[in-house]
């Protein structure tokens, strides 16, 4: 099936002429769609005529687009279906972010296929994050090649897509300022690109915040850039992060090193500390219990959060009771 | 400082269990609400209550009714569980229905709310009532089981020999049982903080039987000899919870060395001073806020050897170990005191630390 030249224009795939097969797209049967009885005939290559009705029908519920062509809407519906999409798959894709025409839905669709994602995948970006519907091809384009500079070439963007799909939509301003803050850091440009590739996340995240979590790694816990990276740092929440720190230091296992990096115990390894199970950290690095670990990381919030208020409030001094102190003296 | 010396010291002295009691130390402590007898009891229970704390002092005794103890339990029994309202509003002696059996060991009278384990809720402070009394003291509850221990009963003549700021003698006084209250501390400024304390949650009438000094308790085997029925012995020590929370000035620093050298000394004299003060077949409580052995059962030995060679005195030490059942669902204790018990500081029980020795002047 030729797509025509309306949507030709939209998807630079079908002009190739070539029709993608997904060997997986045809067995998918997921969806939300109630039976109406189009969706048995999903192993069929194109739609027919029963799949474009009850896409009219959709429009026409959503009273957007309902006075699209039927012309216009089956080549739509024929390029889904060539780049593998299952007429139950493309049912879900109507049902998403009605305000967009037809077209655009497509060539958003059309520009993930060409990232290299399945249709499977593409669904799910989708659903999980309908604001990639508002990008053009151009956008998505552009993203996927400052992300290409940054090092994540083909299968990291891929992965990146699909857990992070709001790393494309975000506004470059934002991924150049936590890329900066890593550089400020002084990490290494291999190093910024192995974070970023491990743990992507990151760019989701706010620049003071990792700035804040890497100096909490290298003051206060001693540990060196390329440590930080290998281990994984940036994958596990400050919070968390502190909560193990903090409960190992207390307990007399971890150090902080002197300004000539020496401390009298051995610290455990970062990796060790952070990349385990909850369950195997208190058995076998804190050697605690879970009782004492859960008490230990509502109190360290409660800690935290006066230490805050303390710090906000500057000079309000005197404000400890008398017989709170009494014990202690 | 401090917790380097604690380190090398209690490492040793307690093994494995040294980290979890380091991480107590070093984490928030727990507080009780001692409540004031001399308000508005029934009230004020109600408003702690509320806030979901329970007096660990009665539901230890109610759960300690039911765990049999070798002898005279079962003819006691019909007399034991008074409903808690009226209880509450008891202050005399006469009428204490502490459960039976644990009534001929521990000091009456006292009520100490805290939070169950797990639970890390403050306690709002105490506000005054309409006469100006406060209603509760917060303070380390474990703090209260030396009085607990001290087993006072009606018409005892009591000393407190170092007892400033004044927790324990406030709760020696909720006992309702002392003739004279003797509190002493060495030092003029802290009594005075003693005797504000006594003001807002004491009346004039039981503050009169009151005795307040400031002198050296070491001279009191001169002073008093033979006259107390309870002497409460809680002597200064290296203050271990504070010591390793202000890093400032605590007893470690080097300036203070001397001093902390001095310590088991010190303390060795003052129970002495308090064995010397107690009437024979008279009752003496040896307490510290520390866990070292040598401030601890070190300092009791000594005594207890000094009071036998110097003075003839023969010293029973008291087997605690029931009083430790009785109380164990609301403290971690230390399992291997080898005289009196120690309270360790856990995080899901975040008290003490708080040792305590019981002592009996033979007759
Ligand atoms: C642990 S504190 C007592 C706390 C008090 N019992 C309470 O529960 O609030 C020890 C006290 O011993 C006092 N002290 C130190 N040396 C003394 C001495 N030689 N004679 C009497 N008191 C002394 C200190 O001034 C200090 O207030």
């Amino acid at each position: 099936a030729q797509a025509g030249p309306h949507a030709a224009s939209f998807c630079p795939l079908l002009n190739s002429g070539c029709r993608l097969v997904f060997v997986a797209a045809s067995e998918w049967s997921g969806g939300s769609s109630s039976s109406t009885g189009w969706e048995q005939d999903s192993d069929e290559p194109a739609h027919n005529g029963q799949l474009l009705e009850a896409v009219h029908l959709v429009l026409a519920v959503q009273q957007r687009h309902a006075n699209i062509e039927s012309s216009e809407l089956e080549k739509v519906l024929d390029s889904f279906s060539n780049m593998g999409f299952s007429n139950a798959q493309i049912m879900e894709l109507f049902s998403l972010q009605p305000k967009f025409a037809p077209e655009m839905r497509l060539m958003v669709v059309c520009e993930l296929i060409l990232l290299g994602l399945d249709p499977d995948s593409t669904l799910m970006v989708l659903q999980r994050s309908p604001e990639v519907l508002r990008m053009t091809a151009q956008q998505l384009r552009h993203r996927a090649d400052c992300l290409r500079k940054l090092g994540l070439g083909e299968g990291n963007l891929q992965r990146v897509l699909r857990r992070y799909p709001t790393i494309f939509t975000l506004p470059w301003k934002k991924i150049d300022a936590v890329v900066r803050m890593f550089k400020t850091c002084l990490f290494p440009v291999a190093q910024v690109t192995e974070i970023l590739q491990s743990c992507p996340n990151v760019l989701l995240e706010e620049p003071q915040d990792l700035e804040y979590k890497f100096q909490y790694a290298y003051f206060r816990m001693g540990i060196d850039h390329r440590v930080m990276v290998k281990s994984g740092l940036f994958r596990m929440s400050l919070a968390e992060l502190k909560n193990r720190h903090i409960f190992l230091e207390r307990l007399g296992l971890y150090q902080t090193p002197d300004k000539k990096g020496q401390t009298q115990i051995v610290n455990p390894k970062l990796k060790e500390i952070i990349r385990v199970s909850q369950k195997d950290f208190l058995a076998k690095m804190a050697h605690s219990s879970l009782e004492e670990f859960e008490v230990f990381r509502k109190l360290l919030a409660r800690e935290e959060e006066e230490d805050q208020a303390r710090v906000s409030e500057e000079t309000d001094s005197d404000s400890d009771g008398e017989e709170e102190r009494s014990e202690i003296e | 400082m401090a917790l380097q010396n604690f380190d090398m010291n209690y490492g040793a002295q307690f093994g494995s269990l040294w980290p979890s009691i380091r991480i107590g130390l070093l984490s928030e402590q727990k507080y009780g609400a001692l409540v004031n007898n001399f308000s508005h009891v029934g009230r004020i229970s109600q408003d702690l209550r509320s806030l979901n704390a329970v007096d660990f002092v009665y539901e230890s005794q109610k759960a300690a009714l039911h765990v049999p103890w070798d002898s005279p339990v079962e003819q006691v029994r019909s007399e034991e569980t008074a409903p808690e309202e009226t209880r509450n509003e008891q202050l005399s002696v006469e009428k204490t229905q502490t459960p039976p059996l644990l009534s001929t060991s521990i000091s009456p009278n006292i009520k100490c709310y805290t939070f169950s384990r797990g639970n890390i809720s403050r306690f709002p402070p105490s506000r005054p009532d309409t006469s100006g009394i406060l209603g509760y003291y917060l303070l380390d509850a474990a703090s209260l089981l030396p009085v607990l221990v001290l087993n006072v009963q009606p018409g005892d003549l009591v000393l407190d020999l170092c007892a400033a700021p004044g927790g324990k003698t406030l709760a020696l006084l909720q006992t309702g049982c002392c003739r004279q209250l003797a509190a002493n501390d060495i030092s003029a400024s802290r009594v005075s903080r003693l005797r504000k304390v006594l003001d807002s949650y004491v009346p004039k009438a039981v503050g009169s039987n009151v005795r307040l000094t400031s002198w050296d308790g070491r001279n009191w085997g001169e002073l008093e000899r033979d006259t107390y029925n309870r002497v409460l012995v809680d002597v200064p020590c290296t203050t271990d919870r504070h010591s390793v929370m202000e890093e400032d000035n605590n007893i470690f620093h080097r300036l203070r060395m001397k001093e902390r050298q001095m310590l088991p000394m010190l303390q060795m004299q003052l129970l002495l001073a308090g064995l010397l003060a107690a009437q024979p077949g008279g009752e003496v409580v040896y307490s510290t806020c520390s866990l070292s052995q040598l401030q601890n059962e070190c300092v009791v030995e000594r005594a207890v050897e000094l009071a036998e060679i110097q003075f003839n005195i023969s010293v029973h030490v008291e087997d605690l170990s029931y009083f430790r059942s009785v109380f164990q669902d609301t403290f971690s204790f230390f399992k291997d005191c080898r005289l009196g018990e120690l309270v360790l500081p856990h995080l899901t029980a975040n008290f003490g630390p708080m040792y305590f020795c019981k002592l009996r002047r033979e007759q």
